[in-house]
């Protein structure tokens, strides 16, 4: 079978396009094929080969996301997008840059520095990570209250259909109302609509300096209040998250010993705004109960964001287990406090909390060598967050945990209601009619 | 009076008293903002949600098709009626049902009035900020259908940026919610694709936006010019210092005249071009922003640089800004408003084009628009009394649509495609990108209910009303 396949791809796309299928397992399951097209003719060709095939396909940039969705059905072949990679238009000028969807971030951010423009855009091991699949997984970081999602900053998209048709919607203008916004639709679809070939962005100056800060808190419910407070002030941190002291270890911060929490502050722009909100940021959180602030220069702070970022998704040191719930911010609090501890901590989870925004990350890593994983226990904890979550107006994502684990859940449970997931799976089917795509992954098993 | 079977049941659900039906009465309902006119059968105007699905379900079974209305100061033909359809008008739909302070989010009915939300919250610190010419109309139902923009929209989005969750009534009035009112949700981002579907998707009933907290200072400069050129290198030199403000507006000559004609706005009356900038944020920013925007306003050739610090002189300048429109009145009865958008550094060759076209079809243009992001606002300006000059307005239009499109650009930046930019689609989109939107909208809407023959240049053509008389009246009656 899967020579068969790997034979089949190598007639379509000749021996340079197919690749060993070591390193791309979806959720343990080994593809039969891979396919590394160099160009966007051969992603048409291999669409139109599955689709008339029923061959199904999982789309990949830098594998960072591949963990996200449920248990897929079948893994026939999967579609390496690196090789579409390049920048086709930067015009610093107008704010935008158009790239292929296989770009790292980290190449796209070099390429724009040197025009001094910046794209928002975050992620998880950058070097790694390709802007098609930080769009298809919606991925957003610590800096996610100022900067907003990917979907604020895509103005245009070029995505290649089932049928192998390449489709745009939007453009390389940085507003604009011509016709449907598909911009939206393709973000945050996980693959599952099309294959994303081209994007178009917006772009923001590169800000003059950064820096941040620290604030060690005896519990994370004085953490989480303190920065609530701190949100609703003009000069608040651009990014500002909570973690618990065992993160904080993972970051390399010494803490003082009765430190139960973290808060990390982070600034950009203009030297004088950045040092005001800094000092007045500060100031504030020691009212608040903080129980040691430092700040941090430039260097050490984008480090400790980049480091931040790579937690729930490193490739060194993964969590066996990691919830994203997104929430009314008020609400973020009250979560925390639901989740054990007496607020101290946060009972048996480590956390990444984002009080401005309305997001938590709740992980687990493995205590040492342990055995066989209790399923049932874990899937216990996460219907208990869920349902906590649900309470509180949220919805909570299982982003990685055990395949065993995975093998009885919808990790997206409860993310849409009926008559919303109708016209989803109405969208689904009409996209992808075979059901090819990334099949069985997403959201209500689309 | 006998009404028909359908008219009658749309009154059992509304109330007699809260359907039009007179051909007289419906006069005010057969046009928006646009040039386009379609003369509606009846105008239901629900209170509730409820009774906007009793209407919908009702349509839907009678093969009536339906289109939202809420202030019809759209500029696309977007609140028209279909022929043979309804409206569902939400002027009483105007209700702010919650401000959240700790969330910043507001939830609305419809029909609210774009400024009347902004007001309120700004009681509470915060504010709405897509902030459409036509605000102080303009209904944010509307802001929706259309994905509104604005002066702000440089710096904070148009609405699709401020939009969480919707309750949508769907083409057969089933009920739907859509997004959440956290910040993000798993899933298909159908809010943000409903957003902008120019009322063909669904009709939103009630809605929760965020909101945004003031800024600590906020100063707003006019850059006064000699002439259009150097204006458009002041945009360029402004953007090219790694400046976004928060609004970058221009108004031509011929705009400032018609503005100072109704009101002092303070605009130089001899100036060739003037540039409206404001910056907003912490005040040490702003303060070292600012002595950049002087020094880029300066070098690139403004005659005069003025600075407003206090709220009245902001406002002042603002006034001129948002009445431009009104005030093309003083030179001519009508107007149609191109709304193409182009690469920001394209800006001075398209307003080059735009004075050329505007001597070869021997139409007046004057331009105020929202240069910081490259949306211009050709707005062609004429007497429809006048045999044959509407072709003329329209046909100079398209040519300019036409350019904004070979230089990278777009047909629209705000107002929507509607019923008069549907046959330019082409000149965008392929066939097959335009076959993929209408996957979506088949998705939501399967029978094409609501808003038929809009958007696309397939779609149904509409049959204008007959124009009432042209030239039989005296010049000075019309409004």
């Amino acid at each position: 079978m899967t020579s068969d396949f790997t034979q089949q791809l190598v007639t379509l796309l000749g021996p340079d396009e197919v690749q060993a299928t070591d390193g791309y397992a979806v959720d343990g399951m080994v593809p039969h094929a891979v396919a590394r097209p160099a160009d966007r003719q051969g992603v048409a060709e291999l669409l139109c080969w599955a689709s008339a095939n029923g061959v199904t396909v999982f789309p990949r940039g830098g594998g960072v996301f591949t963990a996200l969705g449920n248990l897929p059905s079948r893994v026939d072949v999967a579609l390496d997008l690196s090789r579409l990679n390049r920048v086709l238009d930067y015009q610093p000028a107008d704010l935008t840059v158009t790239a292929e969807a296989g770009i790292t971030l980290e190449s796209l951010r070099r390429e724009l520095a040197q025009g001094d423009k910046y794209v928002p855009l975050e992620a998880p091991l950058p070097h790694r990570a390709t802007v098609g699949g930080i769009l298809a997984a919606g991925y957003s970081g610590p800096m996610r209250y100022s900067y907003g999602l990917p979907r604020d900053w895509l103005i245009g998209i070029g995505v290649a259909g089932t049928d192998g048709v390449e489709t745009k919607a939007g453009g390389r203008v940085v507003k604009n109302v011509t016709g449907y916004d598909l911009n939206k639709l393709y973000t945050n679809s996980l693959g599952t609509l099309g294959i994303i070939v081209e994007t178009t962005f917006k772009l923001a100056p590169v800000p003059d300096t950064w820096a941040g800060m620290t604030a060690a808190f005896p519990s994370i419910s004085t953490a989480v209040a303190a920065c609530r407070s701190l949100v609703s002030q003009v000069y608040a941190p651009l990014g500002l998250q909570v973690v618990t002291p065992c993160l904080a270890g993972k970051l390399g911060l010494d803490l003082p010993v009765d430190a139960r929490a973290v808060a990390l502050g982070f600034v950009a722009g203009r030297p004088r705004a950045v040092a005001r909100r800094l000092y007045e940021s500060a100031r504030l959180l020691g009212e608040s109960g903080a129980i040691h602030v430092e700040t941090v220069a430039e260097t050490t702070a984008r480090n400790l964001l980049g480091s931040l970022t790579d937690l729930p998704w490193s490739d060194t040191d993964p969590p066996y287990l990691a919830l994203k719930i997104t929430l009314p911010p008020r609400n973020a609090g009250t979560l925390v406090e639901s989740l054990g501890g007496d607020g101290d901590g946060a009972g048996a989870w480590d956390l990444i909390a984002d009080p401005g925004f309305g997001a938590v990350q709740l992980l687990r890593w493995a205590a040492g060598n342990t055995g066989a994983v209790d399923a049932s226990a874990i899937m216990a904890d996460i219907g208990a967050v869920r349902h906590a979550a649900a309470n509180l107006g949220g919805s909570t994502v299982v982003e990685t945990c055990p395949p065993e684990v995975k093998a009885g859940m919808d990790v997206w449970e409860g993310a849409a209601g009926p008559a919303e997931l109708a016209i989803m799976r109405r969208i689904k089917d009409k996209f992808d009619p075979a059901g090819i795509l990334n099949p069985g992954r997403f959201v209500g098993g689309l | 009076m006998q009404q028909s079977p359908f008219i009658q049941g749309l009154m059992d659900i509304v109330g007699p008293e809260y359907v039009i039906c007179h051909p007289e009465d419906l006069l005010v309902y057969e046009y928006d903002g646009s040039v386009d006119r379609s003369m509606p059968r009846a105008v239901a105007l629900p209170e509730n949600a409820d009774q906007v699905s009793r209407i919908l379900a009702l349509a839907y079974q009678a093969g009536v098709p339906v289109a939202g209305r809420g202030s019809g100061t759209g500029l696309s033909g977007g609140a028209l009626a279909a022929p043979g359809g309804i409206q569902i008008a939400f002027t009483r739909m105007n209700h702010i049902l919650e401000v959240d302070t700790e969330n910043r989010t507001a939830t609305i009915e419809p029909g609210v009035i774009n400024l009347d939300l902004d007001t309120h919250v700004r009681k509470f610190g915060m504010r709405y900020a897509p902030d459409p010419s036509s605000q102080k109309a303009c209904s944010l139902g509307g802001n929706i259908a259309e994905n509104a923009g604005g002066p702000h929209c440089l710096a904070y989005g148009a609405t699709t940026n401020h939009v969480l969750g919707m309750d949508v009534a769907l083409e057969d009035g089933t009920q739907v919610y859509l997004g959440s009112t956290a910040r993000e949700v798993p899933g298909y981002d159908l809010r943000g694709v409903f957003v902008g579907s120019e009322g063909t998707f669904g009709i939103a009933t009630r809605i929760t936006v965020r909101l945004l907290p003031l800024p600590e200072t906020v100063k707003t400069f006019m850059g006064v010019f000699p002439d259009i050129d150097s204006a458009c290198s002041a945009v360029s030199a402004v953007i090219g210092h790694g400046i976004v403000p928060a609004a970058l507006e221009m108004i031509d000559a011929l705009s400032i005249r018609a503005v100072q004609n109704v009101t002092d706005a303070g605009y130089p009356d001899d100036a060739g071009a003037v540039l409206l900038i404001e910056l907003e944020g912490l005040w040490e920013e702003v303060d070292e922003v600012s002595r950049e925007v002087e020094s880029a306003l300066w070098e690139t050739g403004a005659s005069d640089v003025r600075v407003a610090e206090e709220d009245s002189e902001r406002e002042r300048l603002w006034l001129g800004r948002k009445t431009a429109f009104g005030a093309f009145g003083t030179i001519a009865p009508n107007y149609y408003l191109v709304d193409g958008v182009v690469p920001r550094t394209r800006l001075t060759q398209v307003l080059r084009k735009v004075s050329e076209v505007s001597e070869r079809y021997g139409i007046i243009i004057a331009n105020v628009f929202h240069a910081g992001d490259g949306n211009l606002h050709p707005c062609m300006l004429f007497d429809e009394r006048e045999p044959g000059v509407k072709d003329r307005a329209m046909a100079g239009a398209a040519e300019l649509m036409e350019y904004c499109v070979e230089m990278g650009g777009s047909l629209s930046g705000e107002h929507g495609i509607g019923l008069e930019k549907k046959q330019f689609m082409p000149l965008v989109y392929t066939e097959e990108d335009l076959a993929r939107m209408k996957l979506v909208r088949d998705a939501f809407a399967p029978a094409n209910h609501l808003n038929p023959g809009k958007i696309f240049p397939d779609g149904e053509e509409y049959e204008p009303t007959p124009q009432r008389t042209p030239g039989q009246v005296d010049p000075g009656w019309y409004v």
